[in-house]
């Protein structure tokens, strides 16, 4: 579905992306992890078409993202859930869903998927009215999934989803997650909480400086001694 | 007590045009987040394109307003394209400074192309005010009064009720968030510079018709008063827009009356440094711009 080849993004003379190759299949849920600095946000921003790579390319069912603007990419079924949310915070959470739904014209599918979205995350309908800047962090979170999804992607884009959240909330949002998956949602995910990821992910990718250095399935995952230590948190073997 | 009534009356009629001014400084602030000095300077041009139109033309009052806010609007255009398009997400120093440059070349193009200081302007009524009591009313005062109320009304609507408003809002809220639910917000840049360079054009129409001519000057004037009534009210907030241009007004018919105008002008900083002290994001200025007032970085 989502192709990333030899992807190469800096910030003026440093590069962030160091040439990151990675896959994310369709109908499934592709996680990469990695430590802070290692690149997943500019990974996703460069998708996004919020920074601009300096070379590789970035296909969706093999139509080239790279070089389209923000907005062209949205049209062709990519969303970002960023990291911190970045909801409207003086916006209502129901202007907050139809600014989600901005490309489309369909009125009454909008708010046929206002409703699904309302169906699916009830506490966005109690609040409805409310400004989105009043609501919890796991709330905001909700309503940039809610949001994201109100363009119906193809693919949706989660960066961080768990930054910043209570356990508790972390574990609904994780639920809701696999829940949008099994319905037929392509999903990428970038996280720090590998615990909560190795639940519902189907492939794993470990990013570190800017290189992806491993690639593999939950088992292979939970095996590599390596990151048994650094993100498992497994004390060594003796 | 009837003098009070009376300079508050004529301070509500002239605020009301300052309203207008920090209207459309304010939309520019907010998707923009950094500050148009050559504001004014465009609203200028656009009322010598008007006087041009007058004296050539001897074009009635429409055809007036309609090259004043066209003049105004490719001018604000034009600054955009120049001072704010090429600049980079974080310099937003160098649109001001770049916007201050191409306020002098307004000016300059404009004292070439007219180089007399002063050009008439034609009047949007005259005759007797009329009067209601003891108080008198200008008729332009008037007609300003109620075109003031009805742009800021039609502005309202526009940002509340339609598509292109939730487009501004989402950006003035938080624009990379904007990109990413799809919006073109390069465009829709464009179109909020043309938006508010049509509402000051209206503003500058509405000013240079009471005074009846214009100088190149009118443009420090506007970028002034629009800047002081913004800040009074508060950034980025359009109710704040209007209240400060309101209080505006009334504090400098106030002053004007029982101190002079070389006072009034003082008076109006004044107010402006005490609202900065006592209350530096304005009266009502919205949370996501607060913090530009307050001295500490944008997003």
């Amino acid at each position: 579905m989502l192709d990333v080849s030899d992807l190469v993004t800096a910030y003026g003379k440093i590069e962030a992306l160091k040439g990151v190759t990675l896959h994310a299949e369709g109908g499934r849920i592709t996680c990469l992890l990695g430590p802070n600095g290692a690149g997943k946000t500019t990974l996703m921003m460069s998708i996004a078409g919020i920074l601009q790579p300096l070379r590789g390319s970035v296909r969706l069912a093999g139509t080239e993202l790279r070089g389209l603007t923000p907005a062209r990419i949205v049209a062709q079924g990519v969303a970002l859930v960023p990291e911190n949310r970045l909801v409207f915070p003086q916006m209502s959470v129901r202007e907050n869903l139809l600014a989600g739904a901005y490309q489309r014209n369909d009125k009454a599918e909008i708010s046929a998927d206002m409703e699904r979205m309302y169906a699916r995350f009830p506490r966005l309908r109690e609040r409805r009215e409310q400004l989105a800047g009043t609501l919890s962090g796991g709330e905001q979170q909700m309503l940039a999934v809610a949001r994201a999804l109100m363009s119906r992607p193809r693919v949706l884009l989660m960066d961080e989803p768990s930054l910043g959240l209570a356990p508790l909330v972390v574990a609904e949002i994780f639920r809701i997650v696999s829940e949008l998956n099994r319905d037929g949602t392509t999903i990428f995910l970038v996280e720090q909480n590998a615990h909560m990821a190795l639940q519902v992910a189907h492939h794993f990718y470990l990013m570190e400086q800017g290189r992806v250095t491993f690639s593999g399935a939950p088992g292979q995952l939970a095996e590599d001694e390596v990151i048994q230590r650094a993100y498992l948190g497994a004390r060594p073997a003796d | 007590m009837i003098d009070f009534v009376q300079n508050t009356i004529d301070g509500v009629m002239i605020g009301s045009s300052y309203a207008l001014l920090a209207l459309g400084f304010t939309m520019i602030l907010g998707v923009m987040r950094r500050l148009n000095l050559s504001y004014g300077p465009s609203i200028m041009i656009g009322a010598y394109l008007g006087t041009v139109v007058y004296l050539q033309l001897c074009a009635s009052p429409i055809m007036v307003v309609a090259a004043t806010v066209a003049g105004a609007v490719l001018a604000g255009v034009y600054v955009e394209r120049l001072c704010f398009a090429p600049m980079a997400p974080g310099a937003a120093i160098a649109s001001m400074v770049s916007s201050f440059a191409i306020w002098m070349q307004l000016e300059q193009a404009a004292i070439l192309v007219l180089p007399r200081h002063t050009y008439p302007f034609p009047p949007l009524a005259t005759g007797a005010p009329l009067a209601f009591g003891p108080f008198l009313v200008r008729t332009d005062h008037l007609i300003m009064l109620t075109c003031a109320l009805a742009v800021s009304t039609g502005i309202q609507l526009l940002l509340y009720r339609s598509r292109f408003g939730l487009a501004l809002r989402a950006i003035i809220n938080n624009p990379v968030a904007a990109h990413l639910i799809g919006i073109n917000v390069r465009t829709a840049i464009i179109w909020a510079f043309a938006l508010a360079s049509a509402v000051g054009g209206i503003a500058g129409y509405l000013v240079l018709a009471t005074d009846q001519q214009v100088t190149p000057m009118f443009g420090m004037w506007a970028t002034f008063k629009g800047l002081i009534a913004m800040m009074i009210g508060g950034l980025g907030s359009i109710p704040g827009a209007i209240v400060g241009g309101l209080v505006l007004g009334i504090v400098e018919a106030h002053s004007q009356w029982y101190f002079g105008p070389q006072v009034r002008d003082l008076v109006a900083y004044g107010l402006l440094f005490a609202c900065l002290v006592l209350r530096p994001g304005g009266l009502l200025g919205e949370a996501p711009l607060r913090e530009l007032s307050a001295g500490r970085r944008g997003a």
